[in-house]
């Protein structure tokens, strides 16, 4: 860790250098410890420090981004150099929104020092715990168990000025037996927050109830997706409709369905990064204040997120969410995204189902096949099991998935009352905060042989 | 650098560690995104840094810097010391390294052009007129096309003695139009979609795509895609053009076959293989005219190098011959569970990642048959032209890939456009219905630039030769 002081000083004397009309400069600094075990033993271990540097160089309207990962002085102002040159070589950019102007961000504790000094000693002492729950049964397991801090800072010359710290730590584990695997995951700022223990049980047990699994028939089921599941669909439709590219294109299940009503009225999804309970965060990589998105409300299709230039296409206002330069052309994506909770008790939905299939997770699902209409596929692993008269009845081979989400999200029965915290590629300032859903319809299109 | 990554190394081995190496990596990369005509994104990246593995008493530890200060990289290599001594507490029997020849070498990708010397004014002006072309119907509402190029130099240095510096050079491009009517939004892309067709090539790689003698077919045929019929929901014979195959050879073949994950070590995330070490040299993966080979050594292939991430030159070796499994891509570490050397698959993304088991190119070799003489052969049948999404179960056995275009084969002749067309299966059963493949006329390495596997996640850039090869009795439908 750098600090605040110390980071702006440095950075501040680049961003004074510029030759440009506007001049942006991001860093996000992070240390990460990373350990994987499989086969029940430690197999990757691994660390890295790395800073990474964004100058976005603005001549008129001409826009060039060079990006490096050295903060050394001289390596800095090369890259400054070198997105001014970019930029000049540039036509004219007509939907570059300029630089964000300055703002003030909600106060929030994003750091854990207990996090920021975890040790590869200690991560592996958690290891070994999860082990040896999975030794009990006689079962193998594997899995990842990772900590990290840093520090995101965007300055530019509209005199903005952003900080914050950070720490993330996220773990997953399958436990496997020779015919059934089981699953369970968390992540949080804090790892005081993981519970090793209650997480390994529960993926012993699911490998536990799902052993010598039967073969059922491909077709239309009542379904229980539980949060990993859910989690993972919405990723999905987060990177194909949520952001403002798709939307733009007219490629998002959103496109044309603004104030339409496109699932049951007990769903709403929402961005929210201000909301504590996840992965906060006050500001997104252009230093716009981040802000609650209804994306969809009560069934009703409400918004896309945007950044800057987005929203200067869209006729409207930034929401905050912005990824880093380099990556800019993918447009603004969700960061936060939360599935509102409903009454149910979790622990009673398979109750209501009279036959039906509960899915704890889904594996390699693809959203691209036609996402206007929200159609994913996508097979289920670690953990189904088939529901009849309220009862798991046994576990069942892996099922192959093809639907419109929406459709399916229009079947919705119940929401669970509890939530769960799912990791994602953007831990660092996010992740999904899901419940178990009911459905009363849902598509599987094929099956395998395990 | 060379001296600082072997004091390192020096040190280390007084530490009495059982092996380590150092990568010092520099990769500098541009990227050039086009979006109806205005340049969307124009990135210069350059990324440093060292990555130390360890492997001490059996265990291993790795740990990577950007700081390159001889202070940084010795606090570096301790952290790699202290992690390998974190997982010794949980091993089960100790890593052992197969043996391999030490390599001090030099390699580098012979390109004609440098990209990265090309003028900016030349790159942005290909881009904006294919964009231009593409955008000439009202019908076609976003057009996008990109331009990526890496420059990777690698230093390799191993407590074998192992010194291998490389320099690598990579280049892509790709362009696509989405048509929209109202109701609806369709997709073609040129020369592959998902991004760029890339290869360790020159600038003379882009001009030779032609992408402006195309983009008026694919600005067509994204129209013409709006009127298009569903594909049937059937069984049927089935061709696969070279791209769309390379990624079902990537998916359904490239990958069970990384030994790594046979082993069980990738489980949690990218999943398990269904191509067992028992069932080596017996599994009947295909039909007998299906023949596999990895290879690392084709002339400008994405995939191509001279030395893995673990100093194993690089091989070309037999994965499936004449229908049955007989080979794996492997590592130091795991080649001896099948009685055998690395064959040189190991490779990390970048100074900060660990080597992983990663495809070089992963190839299907060419067949006897000339395009149009299996198209007449096919009574009744459809084209698949141009991945759209993939999907595969985490054994890599179901499998579903729908495309951006399909066409109808009646009676020997390619007919009518179907939209939203999919095909699914199970990997042994397909390749066995494999009856028919084009030959060295058709063949052609694809590379796929973005192939995600690991914790952390690592991409690869890897490649695929193929030619358009013809399955029997698929299931096909429509991705509604």
């Amino acid at each position: 860790m750098i600090g605040k002081v110390k980071l702006f000083k440095k950075l501040e004397s680049v961003l004074a250098k510029s030759k440009a009309d506007q001049t942006e400069i991001v860093f996000i600094g992070t240390q990460s410890g990373l350990t994987r075990f499989a086969n029940s033993y430690i197999h990757q271990n691994v660390h890295e420090n790395n800073n990474r540097i964004f100058i976005r160089s603005v001549i008129g309207n001409k826009v060039g981004v060079a990006t490096a990962n050295s903060l050394v002085t001289s390596e800095l102002l090369k890259t400054l150099d070198a997105s001014f040159e970019i930029a000049k070589q540039q036509p004219e950019n007509l939907n570059f929104a300029g630089l964000a102007k300055p703002a003030k961000y909600k106060v929030m504790n994003t750091f854990d020092d207990d996090t920021a000094s975890y040790s590869p000693k200690a991560r592996a002492t958690k290891v070994k715990s999860i082990i040896s729950l999975s030794d009990e049964k006689n079962f193998t397991v594997a899995g990842a168990f990772s900590t990290s801090s840093g520090e995101i800072a965007v300055l530019n010359s509209n005199d903005l000025r952003a900080y914050q710290p950070f720490t993330g730590t996220s773990t997953n584990m399958v436990v496997m037996s020779d015919t059934s695997s089981g699953y369970a995951s968390d992540t949080s700022r804090k790892v005081t927050d993981l519970d090793f223990e209650t997480l390994a049980k529960i993926a012993v047990d699911k490998c536990y109830r799902s052993q010598n699994p039967i073969s059922v028939e491909p077709g239309d089921y009542e379904v229980i997706l539980e949060p990993s599941a859910i989690a993972e669909a919405m990723e999905w439709l987060n990177y194909v409709s949520f952001g403002s590219k798709g939307f733009l294109q007219n490629m998002s299940l959103l496109s044309g369905k603004i104030g339409k009503k496109i699932t049951s009225d007990i769903i709403s999804i929402y961005d929210n990064a201000l909301d504590e309970k996840a992965n906060a965060f006050p500001f997104d990589f252009e230093g716009t204040p981040k802000k609650r998105v209804n994306i969809i409300d009560k069934g009703v299709a409400k918004s896309c997120v945007y950044d800057l230039n987005a929203a200067l296409k869209g006729k409207t206002k930034s929401t905050g969410h912005a990824i880093t330069p380099d990556m800019s052309a993918m447009g603004a994506s969700g960061f936060n995204l939360f599935m509102k909770q409903g009454t149910a008790k979790r622990a009673n939905m398979i109750q209501n189902v009279k036959r039906g299939i509960l899915v704890t997770r889904f594996h390699y699902i693809n959203g691209l096949i036609d996402p206007r209409n929200a159609v994913l596929t996508g097979m289920t692993r670690d953990g189904t099991f088939l529901i009849e008269n309220g009862e798991i009845k046994s576990g069942i081979k892996n099922m192959r998935f093809t639907d419109s989400m929406t459709r399916a999200f229009g079947t919705t029965k119940a929401i669970s009352k509890e939530r769960e915290r799912k990791d994602s590629w953007w831990s660092a300032v996010g992740c999904l905060t899901v419940p178990a859903v009911h459905l009363g319809s849902f598509r599987f299109s094929g099956k395998t042989e395990f | 650098m060379k001296n600082k990554l072997k004091e390192i190394i020096l040190y280390l081995k007084q530490k009495q560690v059982d092996y380590a190496d150092a990568r010092y990596v520099n990769c500098e990369t541009e990227a050039i995104t086009v979006a109806n005509s205005s340049v969307d994104a124009f990135v210069r990246n350059s990324n440093v840094g060292v990555g130390i593995r360890v492997l001490f008493k059996g265990a291993w530890g790795f740990a990577s810097t950007a700081d390159l200060t001889t202070g940084s990289l010795k606090k570096t290599a301790n952290l790699a010391l202290q992690i390998a001594r974190a997982s010794a507490t949980t091993i089960k029997s100790p890593a052992k390294l197969a043996e391999q020849k030490v390599y001090v070498d030099y390699y580098k990708t012979k390109i004609k052009k440098d990209p990265f010397q090309i003028s900016t004014d030349d790159k942005i002006d290909l881009l904006i007129r294919a964009c231009d072309v593409l955008r000439q119907d009202k019908k076609i509402k976003h057009t996008e096309a990109s331009m990526g190029f890496f420059k990777t130099n690698k230093l390799f240095v191993s407590s074998d003695g192992a010194e291998i510096e490389q320099d690598i050079y990579e280049s892509g491009a790709g362009c696509n139009a989405v048509a929209f009517d109202g109701k609806e939004a369709q997709k073609r892309s040129y020369p592959n979609s998902l991004g760029r067709v890339m290869a360790t090539r020159g600038y003379e790689f882009i001009e030779e795509m032609n992408i402006l003698d195309n983009v008026e077919r694919v600005r067509e045929e994204a129209i013409e895609l709006l009127s298009a019929e569903d594909c049937p929901d059937t069984h049927t014979d089935i061709i696969i053009g070279a791209p769309q195959l390379a990624l079902q050879i990537h998916e359904s073949c490239g990958h069970p076959i990384e030994l790594d994950r046979v082993l069980g070590t990738e489980i949690s995330l990218a999943g398990g293989s269904f191509m067992t070490v028992e069932n080596l040299n017996k599994l009947k993966y295909g039909s007998e005219i299906v023949n596999i080979n990895t290879d690392a050594t084709i002339p400008g292939a994405l995939g191509t190098y001279g030395y893995d991430d673990e100093g194993v030159k690089a091989q070309r070796k037999p994965i499936i011959k004449n229908g049955i499994h007989v080979g794996y891509l492997t590592s130091r570490e795991t080649a001896p569970v099948v009685n055998k050397k690395s064959n040189g698959t190991m490779r990390a993304d970048g100074w900060n990642r660990l080597p992983i088991i990663r495809m070089a190119t992963v190839n299907l070799e060419p067949g006897d048959w000339e395009f149009d003489d299996l198209i007449a052969d096919t009574k009744d049948g459809i084209y698949f032209d141009l991945n759209k999404s993939w999907s595969i179960d985490d054994k890599r056995l179901n499998f579903q890939f729908a495309v951006e275009a399909a066409w109808e084969i009646k009676n020997g002749k390619k007919g009518k456009m179907y939209k939203n067309a999919l095909y699914t299966g199970i990997t042994p059963e397909f390749w066995n219905s494999c009856d028919a493949i084009c030959n060295k006329n058709h063949w052609q390495v694809w590379g796929i630039p973005n192939c995600g596997k690991g914790e952390p996640m690592q991409t690869a850039r890897v490649g695929h030769g193929c030619a358009p090869s013809r399955f029997r009795n698929v299931k096909v439908g429509v991705s509604k």
